[in-house]
């Protein structure tokens, strides 16, 4: 596949949300404004292409060298705690700007579900460590987009009157469903053609 | 740390009602979502966490007095992936085809909010035989969570529920929605079945909702 | 003090228009295009126009009186999300399939986030995409022979014509609508009747039919043809499939279209765009429903950021320029 199709597959066909469902619980948690949003998509698109690339070097150089691939669950959720912690301490020292915009919701990315779920995605889809970056970014790129998306929707949900059955997740959820209805017709895109 | 005496069938009946992770905590969304296409899969999903939270819950807490605060998390993480590891070998040799179904989401496991928050709010702070009811409490709630929305997809979604050989019923009587089974589906089921719970139950649970606006 | 200020979300600036009069308008709109599709496919496209319509009434009543909301199915909302599904629904499915349609529309798409207003897709749309998920075969094989009221269970005519560019239809057969279809995409003729009506009533903004159409014609014109650019017969492209129907009566839907001029003009041809992707390059024969949906989902975003200039930009602009003497 090509970097384009990759791009492509991973904002839009295969959209991290609304499609391979990595990533929700943040997803859900941080989209109540675009500013939170576009924060938070800022740290993520960071976090999974470089964790995607050290994860995939880490996968040839170390474990495919020793055979300890049946590790790779404890080492990759290492490898990426390890380098979140590296990048928090790193941007508090170094980039205060940048630190103050994203860096409250780094903690948060090692949960993300869709910072393994890319790793593992990259391992199962044989790709090179180019390709595995590639892939993480694109990912992020399609997570992101899901989730300015939905901050837009949000923001209009301030002003309005949602009984408290409906409030927080369950509407979320159910307005989520719906955006996944609408991403449906990009199933198939461009196939062959990738 | 001298923490009160806490009942240990109460610790494990909780995940049911009050501290229901699926509809009360809404933790642990994303293999939620992903699994429910069949009852099968939920029930193997809910096994697999059942073993993990609780091998989780009664290490951390077995060392929770030798856990420095500073650095739990990444221990946490440890331990939570070593059972997370054998569950994978495991079912790679002996349910090789529900191994190939769930895909990442075996390994996700190890990122699932529900054991990082058990561990966090729960195992860290109480002793052995509570966190080993909490563990094997969530985990069984989980698994009927997971069982009844994989119930749910799986019926309407193909018309029968297939559980190993048997299939009930022999022919579906309406005609399945196809959508059932995709994300859209499993979003709105998800979303209604919380609704639902939070207009029956909601009063009895602990209903925690860290997405609504501050 | 809180009781003090009052926060409403736009318009608030009203006109004489009231949302029956205006659904009223559309629902007149719409008749020339539902007499077409009794006429080309058969009485049993009454039958589904009135399922449609009574199951999404039936459903905003029952939906607003079990959960003690006040009843608004006077204000005709729900009677135009019915016709409007009923219309984009191949001629023979299975009546359930308009009625759950549109139950979903009404319930899942629009009551449960407030009602009329609220909602951030048309709902029309999410039910038809809704069935369209659920059982594909019969939104995508139901389809019946114009004017011989047969069953014809095959490709459209546009999943043809995206394949090789041409189509075997002549101008006037697109233009009366003589070809395989949903209900009212077809007669061409009665829905730019319905379209122009609206446009003149001032009940719809003409950018969004214009761009949506323009971008799918100039598109189709330069990608449609698979023996090279600039050879496309944007024609066939316009008048096949639901593009018509979709870009003047579904995309031009209030609460789901951005407010300003400028953002409409944009999701006309962002519509056109995603259609055209999916026309000639995704895995369904048609667009329009994606299309408009994706649509709805971005035009927050495009409310957001394109802001139009606010009142008194003008006479701003004047002060400024005396200020600095006319220079710079």
């Amino acid at each position: 596949m090509s970097v384009i199709g990759i791009i492509i597959s991973g904002v839009l066909i295969n959209n991290f949300i609304f499609m391979q469902y990595l990533g929700i619980c943040p997803f859900i948690g941080v989209s109540q404004t675009l500013e939170t949003a576009l924060g938070m998509s800022g740290a993520v698109i960071f976090v999974m292409t470089i964790a995607s690339a050290v994860t995939a070097a880490f996968e040839q150089f170390v474990l495919a060298q020793l055979g300890l691939e049946y590790l790779r669950t404890i080492a990759y959720i290492l490898v990426i705690a390890a380098f979140v912690q590296l990048v928090e301490i790193f941007m508090k020292k170094a980039l205060p700007g940048l630190y103050k915009a994203l860096g409250i919701y780094l903690p948060l990315i090692t949960t993300n579900c869709a910072v393994l779920g890319v790793t593992m995605l990259n391992v199962r889809h044989s790709y090179s460590i180019l390709m595995s970056t590639v892939n993480g970014f694109a990912g992020a790129l399609g997570w992101s987009l899901a989730i300015i998306i939905f901050a837009g929707i949000r923001e209009r949900w301030q002003l309005m009157d949602i009984p408290p059955a409906l409030e927080g997740f369950p509407l979320a959820l159910i307005s989520t469903g719906l955006m996944s209805l609408a991403f449906l017709g990009f199933s198939g895109l461009f196939k062959g053609l990738l | 740390m001298s923490e009160p005496r806490r009942s240990l069938g109460f610790d494990f009946i909780k995940g049911f009602i009050q501290e229901n992770p699926t509809f009360a905590l809404a933790i642990g969304m994303c293999p939620t979502l992903a699994v429910t296409t069949s009852v099968e899969n939920g029930f193997w999903m809910g096994m697999a966490v059942v073993f993990v939270l609780t091998f989780s819950n009664v290490f951390v807490s077995l060392l929770r007095r030798f856990i420095p605060d500073a650095i739990r998390i990444p221990i946490f993480v440890i331990l939570i992936a070593t059972p997370v590891v054998i569950v994978e070998l495991v079912m790679k040799a002996y349910l090789p085809a529900i191994y190939e179904v769930m895909g990442i989401f075996v390994p996700l496991i190890v990122v699932n909010c529900i054991i990082i928050a058990r561990a966090e709010a729960f195992a860290y702070r109480y002793p052995v035989m509570n966190s080993l009811m909490d563990g094997l409490g969530i985990g069984a709630a989980y698994t009927v969570n997971l069982m009844v929305i994989g119930g749910i997809r799986e019926f309407l979604g193909t018309g029968q529920i297939a559980l190993g050989s048997i299939v009930f019923p022999s022919a579906p009587f309406f005609e399945p929605a196809a959508v059932m089974l995709t994300p859209p589906g499993g979003f709105i089921t998800l979303g209604l079945l919380m609704v639902l719970f939070r207009v029956t139950l909601g009063s009895k649970a602990k209903v925690e909702d860290h997405s609504k606006t501050s | 003090m809180e009781d003090r200020l009052l926060v409403t979300p736009a318009p608030h600036i009203t006109s004489s228009k009231t949302v029956r009069g205006i659904m009223l308008d559309v629902v007149v709109s719409l008749v020339p295009a539902s007499i077409a599709a009794v006429v080309i496919f058969g009485v049993r496209s009454l039958l589904i126009i009135l399922a449609s319509v009574v199951s999404a009434v039936a459903a905003e009543a029952i939906y607003q009186k079990l959960f003690k909301k006040p009843l608004t199915i006077n204000d005709m909302s729900a009677t135009v999300t019915g016709l409007l599904l009923a219309l984009t629904l191949p001629p023979n499915v299975p009546i359930w399939i308009p009625i759950i349609g549109s139950v979903f529309a009404i319930v899942i798409a629009k009551q449960i986030f407030g009602g009329l207003g609220t909602n951030f897709v048309n709902p029309a749309l999410a039910g038809r995409a809704f069935v369209l998920a659920a059982w594909p075969l019969h939104m995508t094989h139901d389809w019946v022979t114009p004017l011989g009221y047969d069953a014809l269970t095959g490709a459209t005519p546009l999943a043809a014509f995206n394949g090789t560019g041409k189509t075997a239809l002549t101008l006037r057969d697109l233009l009366l609508g003589l070809r395989a279809g949903s209900l009212g995409e077809t007669c061409i003729i009665a829905l730019l009747a319905g379209g122009i009506y609206l446009i003149a009533r001032d009940v719809i903004d003409w950018r969004i039919p214009v761009g949506y159409l323009g971008t799918l014609a100039l598109g189709t014109w330069i990608f449609g043809s698979p023996n090279g650019f600039f050879m496309g017969d944007w024609i066939s492209g316009l008048l096949l499939g639901g593009a018509v129907l979709g870009s003047f009566f579904m995309a031009t839907d209030y609460v789901t279209s951005p407010v300003t001029r400028r953002g409409r003009l944009c999701m006309g041809i962002g519509a056109g765009v995603v259609t055209l992707l999916i026309r000639l390059w995704g895995s369904y024969p048609e667009g329009v429903t994606y299309a408009i949906l994706f649509m709805n989902l971005v035009t927050p975003l495009i409310d957001k950021y394109i802001v139009p200039k606010y009142y008194g930009y003008a006479h701003d602009v004047q002060a400024r320029k005396a200020a600095t003497g006319g220079a710079k």
